[in-house]
C-alpha cells in the first residue's frame, strides 16, 4: 500500500512545486528542464507503482488502508487490487511515454501541459484507490476538470468543444451524485466493500445504479452518449488526444465495471449484462462506421476510441451476465492494449499531420515515403486494434471469444465481435492503403522529426510484447477483484 | 402551520425562479432570477438546518457565480431574446418533469424501502467519535478530519480551475518600438468606479475581513470554516476590484502564487508526514489534531480566497506577465 | 408528508428542471446555468436526507459542502471559457483575404 501512496503523492507534489515555480517553458533548455523533471517523478512513479502490483498479486486478500485511521464507514477507505496496481502501473507507463515524446520530440507539447498532466496524473491515481462512492465523484471531477483544461491548450478553436466537454461532464457527474445521495440514503453507506454485503434488488437501488450508469456512460463515451468525444479528442494537442483516449475515459469505466461488479447484487447485474453487451456491439458497429466515413484523420481515431470501448462494454456485459470472473481478464486486457495502441497512433497521427501539413487522410498519400516511421508505428498499433495475433488486442480479444465460441447459443455474439473486426479493420487499411498511394505522393512541409516518430513507435512495440506476459496477465486479472 | 406556510413559499419560489432563469426572454433578467435562486436556497439550507452550507451558499452560490455570470454575460454584444417558448409550447414539458417527478417521489419516499424508513449508521458513529477528532463542530470534523481526503481533493480542484481559467489568456504580444505590450484585444477596459460604492467599501471591507475571520476562527465549534470564511474574503476582494482598490493579485508574483497553493501543499505535506513518520495518510497525532487542523483551515482560508478572488475577478493583465 | 420528504421532491423537481434545461437550450450561457440548477437539486436531496436523524446529519452535510465547492469551481471554469470564447469570436474579424486554405485546416 505504501507504493501506491508515493505512485499518488509524487504527482500532487510535482503539481504544486510546478505551480510555485511557475518557470515559462518557451526555450528548449526550459523544456528539457521541465520535461526532465516530469520524466523523472514518472519513472519514479512508475518503479511503485510496478512494487506495488508485485506486492498485489503476492497476497491473496484485497488490502485496504482506512484514511485517517477512523472506523470502517466513517473512513474513506484505499483499496489496493491487483487490477487497482495494474491501471497505477499502466497511468505511470503513458505519462512516462508522453512525457519523452513533449520533451525530446521537435513536436513537443504546449508550454502549459506539465503541470496539467500532473494534475490528471495525480487525480487518476487516488481515482483507482479510491474505495468510496463519494470520493469517486471529487475524482472524477479533477479528472474531468484537467482533461477539459488540457483540451483547452490548443487555443481558442479548441474552446468549444472544451466547452461541450466541460459541460456534458459536468451534468453526468451530477447524475452521479445524485445516484450517490440515493444510495446513502437507502443503505446509510458511502464504502464500496461494505455495501456489498447489505446492497438488496429493489426500486431505489435500481433508480440510483440507473442514474450513476447513465452518468458514467455519458463520461466514459459509451455509445450512444459519445457524441461530444470526437470533436474534444480531434481539436486537442497530439499528446492530450492521447492521454483522453488512453485514460480519462476508461476511468468512468472503470467506476462503471466496480459499480456493476461489486456494489450491485448479482440479479440485477445479471439483468444488465446482455444490454451491456449489445450496447458494445452497437458502439463497434456505428463507431467504426463513422471512422470509416469521416475525412479527417485525428477524427477516425477519436472514432476509433468510440469503437474500441464497444469491445470494453461487451467484455464487461458478458462478465456481468455470466458472472464469471474470468472475463475481467478480457476486460482489463483490452483496456491496456487499446491504451498503448491509441497513444501509439495519436502521436504517429500527430507526427504525420505536423510533417504533412495536412488534417485530412487523402493527404496522406505516400506516407510511407515522406514518414515511414510513423505510418509504420500506425500500422502496427492499428494490427492491435484490429486484433491481429499475437499481440495484446489479439490476446484480449482471444480471452473474450474463447468462453464465445465453446456454446452454440453464444455465437450471434462471435458474429458481432467478427463485425467489428471487419470495421476495423476497414478504417485502418483505409488509411494505410492512401499511404501506400506513390503515384501522387504529398510532399513533406517540413523535415521529418525522427525522434518523435520513433516515440510513436513505442507503444506500438509494448502492446505487441504484450502477448510475452500473457498468461501472466491473464491469471492475474481473472481472480475477479 | 407555520413551518408549513414558509416550507411552501420557499419551495415556489425556488421552482419559479428557477425556471425563470432558464427561460426568461432576456439573459439578465435571466441571471438575475438565477442570483436570486441562490439567496432562496440559502434561506433554505437554513431551513433545513444546515448553517455551514447556508453561508458557503450565500458567499459562493449567489454572490460569485452572480459576479461570474454577469462578467460573462456582459460578453454578449448584443443580447438577443433568446427563442422563448410560449406558455402553450411548455406545458408538454412541465408534464413530463411532473410525470418524471411523481414517479421518482413515489420511488424515493413510499413503501418499506422509502428512504425515510432508514436509520443511517453513520450520524452516531460521528457522535461517538467526534472527542477525538479535535474540533466539536459535527460538519468540521467530518470535512476536516474523518473526511479530510475529500477536503484535500477539493483543495486541488480549485487550483486546478485557476490553472485552467489561466490557460485562456495566451496573451498575445504585440511587438512595438518600446517593447511588447498586451495587444488591444486583451487590454481590460477601465471603467470609473461609482462613488457611493467606493464610500461604502470603506465600511465594508473591514468588517468582511472582520466577518470572515470570526468564522474561520468559530468554524471548530459553531457553523463556519475555511470555505465560508475563504468565500467571504472572496467576495471582499472581488468588490474591492470593482472599485479598482484591490492591489495587485498578479499570477507573476511568487507571494500571490505562494497564497493561492499553500493550503493543498500543506494538506499535502500533513498527509504525506503522517504517512512516513505517523500513524497513517492523514491520521493526525492525537495530542496536537486540534492545533493541526486549526492550522491547515488557517492556510487554506487564505489559499481559498485568493483563489476565488483571481478566478473570478482575474482579467488578461492579472495571468499574463 | 414530513419536510424532509417535502424538500427531497423539491430538489429532484429542480434537478429536472435543470436537466431539461440542459437538454433544450442552445445558449451556452443558460445552459451553465441549468447545471447549476442540476447541482443545486442534487444537494437539496442530500441535505433533505440529512433532516431524517435528529440531530442533523453531518455526513451528508459535509459532502454537500465539499459538492457545492467543486460546483463553483467547475462552473467558474466553464463561464469564463464560455467568455472567452463570446469574445475571441467578436474579435475574429478578419475578412476572408483570398486565401486558399483557411486557418482552420493548419494541422495541430
Amino acid at each position: 500500500m505504501n507504493y501506491a501512496l508515493v505512485s499518488v503523492a509524487l504527482p500532487m507534489i510535482t503539481v504544486v512545486l510546478l505551480f510555485l515555480v511557475a518557470a515559462p517553458v518557451y526555450s528548449r533548455l526550459q523544456t528539457l528542464v521541465t520535461g526532465g523533471l516530469v520524466i523523472i517523478i514518472t519513472v519514479i512513479s512508475l518503479s511503485t507503482s510496478w512494487l506495488a502490483l508485485l506486492e498485489a498479486a503476492a497476497q491473496s486478500t484485497t488490502s485496504y488502508l482506512a484514511i485517517g485511521g477512523w472506523e470502517d464507514g466513517l473512513a474513506i477507505r484505499f483499496r489496493l487490487t491487483p487490477v487497482v496496481a495494474l491501471m497505477l502501473t499502466f497511468t505511470a507507463l503513458i505519462h512516462l511515454l508522453l512525457a519523452l515524446y513533449g520533451t525530446f520530440s521537435r513536436h513537443g507539447v504546449p508550454k502549459d501541459y506539465w503541470s496539467l498532466s500532473c494534475f490528471l496524473h495525480g487525480s487518476l491515481a487516488a481515482l483507482w484507490l479510491s474505495a468510496d462512492l463519494f470520493n469517486l465523484y471529487v475524482t472524477l471531477e479533477l479528472l474531468s476538470l484537467s482533461a477539459v483544461a488540457l483540451v483547452a491548450l490548443a487555443g481558442p478553436g479548441a474552446w468549444k468543444p472544451a466547452a461541450d466537454y466541460l459541460l456534458l461532464s459536468l451534468a453526468a457527474s451530477l447524475c452521479y451524485l445524485f445516484g450517490v445521495a440515493l444510495i446513502y440514503g437507502r443503505y446509510g453507506l458511502l464504502d464500496i466493500a461494505m455495501l456489498t454485503v447489505v446492497v438488496n434488488d429493489d426500486l431505489i437501488t435500481r433508480l440510483a445504479l440507473l442514474l450513476m450508469t447513465a452518468g458514467l456512460m455519458l463520461k466514459a463515451a459509451l455509445w450512444p452518449l459519445h457524441l461530444w468525444l470526437p470533436a474534444a479528442h480531434a481539436s486537442a494537442p497530439t499528446a492530450v488526444s492521447a492521454l483522453l483516449s488512453a485514460l480519462v475515459v476508461k476511468a468512468p469505466l472503470f467506476i462503471l465495471w466496480v459499480l456493476w461488479s461489486q456494489v450491485a447484487p448479482p440479479v440485477m447485474a445479471q439483468q444488465i449484462g446482455p444490454v451491456f453487451a449489445l450496447i458494445g456491439i452497437l458502439a463497434l458497429v456505428f463507431g467504426g462506421f463513422s471512422a470509416m466515413r469521416t475525412p479527417y484523420l485525428k477524427v477516425l481515431v477519436a472514432y476509433s476510441t468510440v469503437a474500441q470501448l464497444g469491445y470494453a462494454l461487451m467484455a464487461l456485459g458478458l462478465l456481468l451476465a455470466w458472472q464469471q470472473p474470468e472475463m475481467n481478464s478480457a476486460l482489463w486486457l483490452f483496456v491496456i492494449a487499446h491504451g498503448l495502441a491509441k497513444t501509439s497512433l495519436f502521436l504517429a497521427a500527430g507526427q504525420m499531420q505536423t510533417t504533412l501539413g495536412t488534417k485530412r487522410i487523402s493527404g496522406l498519400r505516400g506516407a510511407t515515403q515522406t514518414t515511414p516511421i510513423a505510418m509504420f508505428a500506425f500500422a502496427v498499433a492499428g494490427g492491435s486494434l484490429i486484433g491481429l495475433p499475437p499481440s495484446g488486442g489479439f490476446l484480449a480479444k482471444w480471452v473474450l471469444l474463447e468462453p464465445l465460441l465453446s456454446q452454440p447459443q453464444n455465437w450471434p455474439w462471435v458474429l458481432g465481435i467478427l463485425l467489428g473486426t471487419l470495421v476495423s479493420a476497414a478504417y485502418i487499411f483505409r488509411l494505410v492503403v492512401m499511404a501506400f498511394d506513390r503515384a501522387r505522393i504529398n510532399p513533406p512541409d517540413i523535415s521529418s522529426d525522427h525522434v518523435g516518430q520513433w516515440l510513436a513507435l513505442v507503444p506500438a512495440v509494448l502492446v505487441w510484447g504484450m502477448a510475452l506476459a500473457g498468461e501472466q496477465l491473464i491469471q492475474l486479472l481473472g481472480e475477479g477483484i | 402551520m407555520a413551518e408549513l406556510v414558509l416550507d411552501i413559499t420557499l419551495a415556489v419560489l425556488l421552482l419559479s425562479m428557477a425556471w425563470g432563469a432558464l427561460h426568461a426572454p432576456i439573459i439578465n433578467n435571466g441571471i438575475g432570477l438565477f442570483v436570486a435562486f441562490g439567496i432562496v436556497l440559502a434561506l433554505t439550507w437554513a431551513r433545513l438546518g444546515a448553517p455551514d452550507l447556508a453561508l458557503a451558499e450565500a458567499a459562493i452560490g449567489a454572490g460569485l457565480t452572480g459576479v461570474l455570470l454577469l462578467h460573462a454575460a456582459r460578453a454578449i454584444p448584443v443580447p438577443t431574446a433568446t427563442t422563448v417558448m410560449r406558455p402553450l409550447q411548455m406545458m408538454p414539458s412541465i408534464l413530463l418533469i411532473l410525470l418524471v417527478l411523481g414517479l421518482l417521489t413515489v420511488i424515493t419516499s413510499s413503501g418499506p424501502d422509502s428512504v425515510f424508513q432508514q436509520t443511517p449508521p453513520l450520524p452516531d458513529l460521528v457522535e461517538e467519535r467526534i472527542a477525538d477528532s479535535g474540533v466539536e463542530h459535527p460538519v468540521t470534523a467530518v470535512l476536516m478530519n474523518f473526511r479530510a481526503w475529500d477536503t484535500l481533493l477539493e483543495l486541488f480542484v480549485l487550483l486546478l480551475a485557476l490553472f485552467g481559467v489561466r490557460q485562456l489568456f495566451p496573451g498575445q504580444r504585440v511587438i512595438t518600438r518600446t517593447g511588447t505590450q498586451l495587444s488591444a484585444a486583451d487590454k481590460p477596459v477601465k471603467v470609473q468606479p461609482w462613488p457611493p460604492l467606493m464610500a461604502w467599501m470603506g465600511v465594508l471591507a473591514p468588517l468582511l475581513v472582520l466577518t470572515g475571520g470570526y468564522l474561520l476562527w468559530h468554524g471548530s465549534t459553531a457553523p463556519g470554516g475555511a470555505f465560508q470564511a475563504g468565500a467571504i474574503l472572496a467576495a471582499a476582494a472581488a468588490v474591492l476590484h470593482l472599485i479598482q482598490n484591490l492591489p495587485a493579485l498578479r499570477w507573476s508574483l511568487w507571494p500571490v502564487r505562494a497564497l493561492i497553493c499553500g493550503g493543498a501543499l500543506l494538506f499535502l505535506v500533513v498527509a504525506i508526514s503522517t504517512a512516513w513518520l505517523g500513524a497513517g495518510w492523514l491520521h493526525y497525532p492525537q495530542p496536537g489534531n486540534k492545533l493541526l487542523i486549526v492550522t491547515i483551515e488557517v492556510i487554506a482560508t487564505l489559499s481559498i480566497a485568493v483563489t476565488l478572488a483571481l478566478l473570478v475577478t482575474g482579467d488578461s493583465d492579472d495571468f499574463t506577465r | 408528508m414530513n419536510s424532509g420528504a417535502f424538500y427531497l421532491s423539491v430538489g429532484m423537481a429542480v434537478f429536472l428542471i435543470g436537466l431539461h434545461g440542459l437538454l433544450v437550450l442552445q445558449d451556452n450561457l443558460r445552459r451553465v446555468i441549468a447545471v447549476n440548477l442540476m447541482g443545486a437539486g442534487v444537494f437539496l436531496v442530500l441535505v433533505a436526507l440529512a433532516t431524517r436523524t435528529d440531530p442533523v446529519d453531518p455526513v451528508l452535510q459535509a459532502l454537500a459542502v465539499t459538492g457545492l465547492v467543486v460546483a463553483i469551481s467547475a462552473t467558474a471554469f466553464a463561464l469564463r471559457l464560455v467568455s472567452a470564447r463570446i469574445r475571441h469570436q467578436q474579435h475574429k474579424t478578419k475578412p476572408d483575404d483570398g486565401r486558399l486554405s483557411s486557418h482552420k485546416d493548419k494541422p495541430r
